[in-house]
């Protein structure tokens, strides 16, 4: 028989993690689904589950000076009316799911759950977004790329939750987000893109560029983007050839019910050269 | 005296209050004590044979029902009867019912249907059009003639893609035994259709089948034969295990195992005399009628008796062919295989205009049927057409000619595409008073509270208020006084299925005989029944045998304007806006009407642009709302839609065929838009991003 156990506290959940085999729910937007069973049945779980939804120390958003912390329990909803919260997190958040799903799902959740076309994941890559992951007795720091390492799959133990989502802070010239579902709304990404710039006096400061849906796990190069930053605008430019280049080793999307390897493939570059050549004017 | 309101004046929906409030009871909500829950069985694999069946053990008080349960005839009556209750021996799609488990507690029920092994012989399964298991034909004038001498041909090919009707609601059934026989309250379309099958397959005396009509979410032509299947199989489990019983569909089974639209490929051909004029078509439309044709046949009827839609064209050589595949039955679904065939003509239309240099909008209209002009079956449209009229007001209020203008230059990638059409209300040629035989009951109590008894479905379409509103009008009593309950079969005589536009314009028609003649006949405190059978008129001659002759009673007729972006990024299709003009005779109530022209058009669209369904060696890859795309609030664009009088004699207050006229047009619309909007012929729909980039690569 699975076990379903409600903590009543953050450190009794952080015990019976040391203590078994846990799958963590907190709004269960993924795991409800994907363990769906036959209407008035329970949900099909094959492992012990552990509802961290009511944990109301998890439920936060604190400014903490250079960085912004959010709790793992802060949903959507939440965030999207939060004034810290970065303009593109916020674009990003608000073309997850509908307004149902966004009152109870979680940006932990969306990292839990590894899928390589979260939204929600594509962005924290783009703003260098660090989790602390706790278990008992230890916490550690990790930037959200060593974290996530495949569909599905993570570096979290058993032990381990996620506890917060540290997003350093950064004023950038320009962002975007733009992802195509199969419609404007409530849809999955076939291929997604977030991309982040900041330019001053014509010259590239910060550059970043995130595409989701298009390998295992997000791609951001931060290699390509350092080797561009210090160059003019133009310069850039000029070498999108090279930049999209770059790219091409790591642009490997796969076929499925939802879109196709050719068409991710092309919109994927699209969207990148799209940004660089607009990155000096607002959309 | 005072003055009566114009029938078309809106009122509030007499079922709004208890739908929105969650009140109205669905079938998913009946629970009866002493409840079973019946789970199907299905095949895994496209197509095989059953070589044995290991069944769990079964606890006490489960069961399993299959073929060898079934009292009289393993096959579902409808039209053509090829489809089994049960797969017995053989199975053809993946998902096909082999058994149904059925027991009181469902994790239960769900573990012993899963714990069921079935060993096959696999077959290799036939997904391409090859075996053809429905042909039909019709000419008109001499086609052979016309093409001898005509100054230069033109031919295409088009293709359409499987769509899922999405209604909200599941299919299901609730059931139960009463009086020796089996009460069967489900999700249905068409009381008699489940009626008649039932009884065909238990073979049973008329009053031991009783059908009542829960509250519908939703049906779009899905519930209209389907539920003839499900309905047999649970009176089988009913009559083995005599208990009432709960069989409801979950969405992933609904997708992936009840019926769509056909899958098309329509081919055409063009012979034109040297001004540019069509003087006839050869064309042939091939559908996939998955493993059983069912009512495929009609559907196919109904797609070739398009193939000229609202032009004229005077010899014709139209062919169709229901191809047999090992994949899902394909069935009903609104505008029943116009779609189709219209999306293929108004394509075909354009692409001649641009081959021989016209201007398309020039072109057609050259071409654009008149009052007298013969139909494609050599019938007569009699009544006034108004359909210039109608394209005038479309052009002008959305701009047309200038937009059109506009996008020619491809930097643009903006678009405007225009459709008009015509849809045939009723059922083909002499179907309703050869087949269906509608009679429709009024009867007043002694204290003259009037009850319509018909055998009409509301699945949202509106006639719970608008038959209402239509006798209540027509007696000049208050709509308070004028019930009409949800059809059981018990009381109401067969009016025949909620389908084909029909339901205003013959049953309402009927409804508004008898209404006459009750105000005539009115005894103030006395019981009084009016009955009123469907009778052709006159002046209507249809041979089914050569399809000729006059294949409807009347046309409503549509024009759809639509403009669309194309993101020259994301290849992402943004339809801005759409103007629609409608002659639907008279509405019965303008909102409702209403409510049809922007459910039908997002239906229509998104099926020329949005919703992707495929399979995969059988395996339908979008099974569920998450994958399965129809469009949202977001999608759908500003609409402006305009319902223009045009009086049918024959129908009540001139009211003629609404619900499928709605969705007909927006397929072309919107593909005709892309085409503009990318320089590119668009030959298959639905037009994605995907198609749009190919397209673009490569013409």
């Amino acid at each position: 028989m699975v076990k379903h156990v409600i903590p009543k506290t953050y450190e009794e959940a952080l015990d019976h993690l040391s203590e078994g085999t846990f799958k963590v729910l907190a709004g269960g937007t993924d795991l409800m689904v994907k363990n769906r069973s036959w209407s008035e049945t329970p949900a099909r779980f094959k492992q012990d589950i552990l509802y961290i939804h009511n944990l109301e120390e998890l439920r936060y958003i604190e400014d903490r000076g250079d960085y912004l912390a959010i709790g793992a329990l802060t949903d959507y909803e939440t965030l999207l009316r939060h004034e810290a919260v970065p303009q593109v997190l916020k674009d990003c958040m608000l073309e997850i799911a509908g307004p149902g799903i966004r009152k109870v799902g979680t940006l932990a959740g969306n990292i839990g759950n590894a899928s390589p076309a979260a939204d929600g994941v594509l962005t924290l890559y783009l703003l260098d977004a660090k989790l602390v992951i706790e278990q008992k007795g230890s916490a550690r720091e990790a930037l959200i790329d060593d974290v996530i390492v495949g569909p599905g799959k993570t570096t979290l133990s058993n032990e381990e939750i996620i506890k917060e989502i540290r997003l350093p802070k950064t004023r950038f010239t320009k962002t975007r987000f733009l992802k195509v579902g199969g419609r404007k709304a409530d849809a999955i990404s076939k291929v997604a893109f977030a991309g982040a710039v900041t330019i001053e006096d014509g010259v590239v400061k910060d550059l970043r560029m995130a595409l989701g849906a298009i390998n295992v796990t997000v791609v951001r190069l931060r290699d390509v983007e350092k080797r561009h930053i210090g160059e003019t605008i133009s310069a850039v430019q000029d070498n999108i050839v090279s930049i999209k280049n770059a790219y091409v080793p790591h642009i490997k999307p796969i076929d499925d019910q939802r879109s196709n390897r050719v068409y991710r493939k092309r919109v994927a570059f699209n969207m990148i050269e799209d940004f660089i050549t607009t990155m000096h004017t607002q959309d | 005296m005072k003055t009566k309101k114009d029938i078309s004046e809106s009122i509030r929906k007499v079922d709004s209050e208890e739908k929105i409030s969650g009140r109205a009871p669905y079938t998913s909500d009946i629970s009866i004590d002493g409840m079973l829950y019946a789970k199907t069985v299905r095949s895994p694999i496209a197509r095989g044979t059953i070589k044995n069946i290991k069944l769990p053990k079964m606890p006490e008080g489960y069961h399993t029902v299959d073929a060898s349960d079934i009292p009289k005839r393993n096959v579902v009556k409808m039209i053509y009867e090829d489809w089994p209750v049960f797969a017995e021996k053989d199975v053809n799609f993946i998902g096909e019912p082999i058994m149904l488990v059925v027991g009181p507690d469902k994790e239960t029920v769900m573990n012993l249907a899963d714990a069921v092994e079935i060993d096959f012989e696999e077959k290799d399964p036939v997904f391409d059009f090859k075996n053809s298991g429905v042909q039909l034909h019709f000419d008109k004038g001499d086609v052979d003639a016309a093409f001898e001498r005509a100054a230069k041909t033109v031919e295409y090919e088009y293709e359409t893609g499987y769509q899922e009707q999405a209604y909200i609601e599941p299919q299901g059934f609730v059931g139960y035994p009463e009086d020796g026989g089996y009460t069967l309250v489900g999700s249905i379309q068409c009381p008699y259709y489940v009626k008649n099958a039932v009884l065909d397959t238990m073979g049973e005396e008329e009053d031991k089948v009783r059908v009542i009509q829960a509250p519908v979410g939703g049906a779009f032509g899905g519930k209209e034969e389907f539920p003839s299947v499900t309905a047999c199989q649970l009176a089988v489990a009913l009559k083995k295990i005599q208990k009432p019983i709960k069989f409801i569909y979950e969405r992933e089974e609904d997708m992936e195992t009840t019926t769509k639209r056909h899958p098309s490929k329509t081919k055409m051909e063009a012979a034109l005399d040297v001004d540019n004029n069509i003087i006839g078509i050869r064309s042939n439309l091939a559908l996939d009628g998955g493993a059983y044709i069912g009512l495929s046949g009609v559907v196919l009827s109904r797609g070739m008796l398009a193939v000229t839609n609202a032009y004229t064209v005077d010899n014709l050589d139209v062919s169709g062919d229901v191809y047999i595949t090992n994949t899902v039955p394909n069935g009903a679904f609104r505008g029943f295989g116009a779609p189709q065939m219209i999306f293929a003509i108004e394509m075909f239309i354009h692409h001649i205009a641009k081959d021989v240099g016209e201007d398309p909008f020039a072109f057609r209209k050259r071409h654009m049927v008149k009052q007298g002009d013969k139909t494609s079956t050599s019938g007569t449209f009699r009544d006034p057409i108004i359909l210039s009229d109608m394209v005038d007001k479309a052009v002008e209020i959305s701009d047309y000619h200038n937009k059109a203008k506009a996008y020619e230059d491809k930097d643009t990638f903006k678009g405007i595409g225009m459709s008009w059409f015509l849809h045939g209300c009723g059922f083909t040629g002499s179907g309703e008073s050869d087949i269906i035989k509608a009679q429709v009951k009024l009867k007043k109590d002694d204290k003259d509270n009037v009850h319509i008894l018909v055998a009409a479905v509301d699945m949202g379409q509106g006639p719970k208020t608008t038959f209402r509103k239509l006798v209540a009008d027509l007696l000049d009593v208050p709509i308070e006084q004028v019930t009409f309950n949800y059809p059981d079969t018990r009381y109401v005589p067969d009016s025949g299925p909620t389908v084909a536009s029909r339901t205003m314009m013959v049953v309402g028609g009927l409804l508004a005989r008898a209404a006459k003649s009750l105000k005539e006949e009115w005894i103030a405190g006395e019981e009084q029944t009016i009955t009123k059978q469907y009778k052709q008129p006159e002046y209507i001659e249809w041979d089914q045998d050569t399809m000729r002759g006059d294949a409807y009673p009347a046309y409503s007729w549509g024009v759809n304007v639509v403009e669309v972006e194309v993101s020259k990024v994301t290849y992402e299709v943004t339809v801005k806006n759409a103007w629609n003009i409608y002659d639907l005779g008279k509405a019965i109530d303008e909102r409702i009407v209403l409510g049809q022209a922007d459910g039908g058009q997002a239906q229509g669209i998104a099926y020329g642009y949005l919703e992707v369904m495929n399979h995969e060696q059988g395996k339908l890859k979008q099974k569920n709302m998450t994958d399965y795309i129809i469009p949202t609030s977001v999608d759908v664009p500003k609409m402006e839609n305009h319902i223009m009088d045009n009086p049918y004699p024959l129908g009540p207050y001139g009211a003629k065929g609404v619900g499928e006229l709605t969705l007909v047009g927006g397929a072309p619309a919107v593909a005709l838009a892309i085409e503009q909007a990318i320089g590119r012929k668009v030959k298959k729909i639905p037009a994605t991003p995907e198609s749009i980039m190919e397209l673009i690569d490569n013409g």
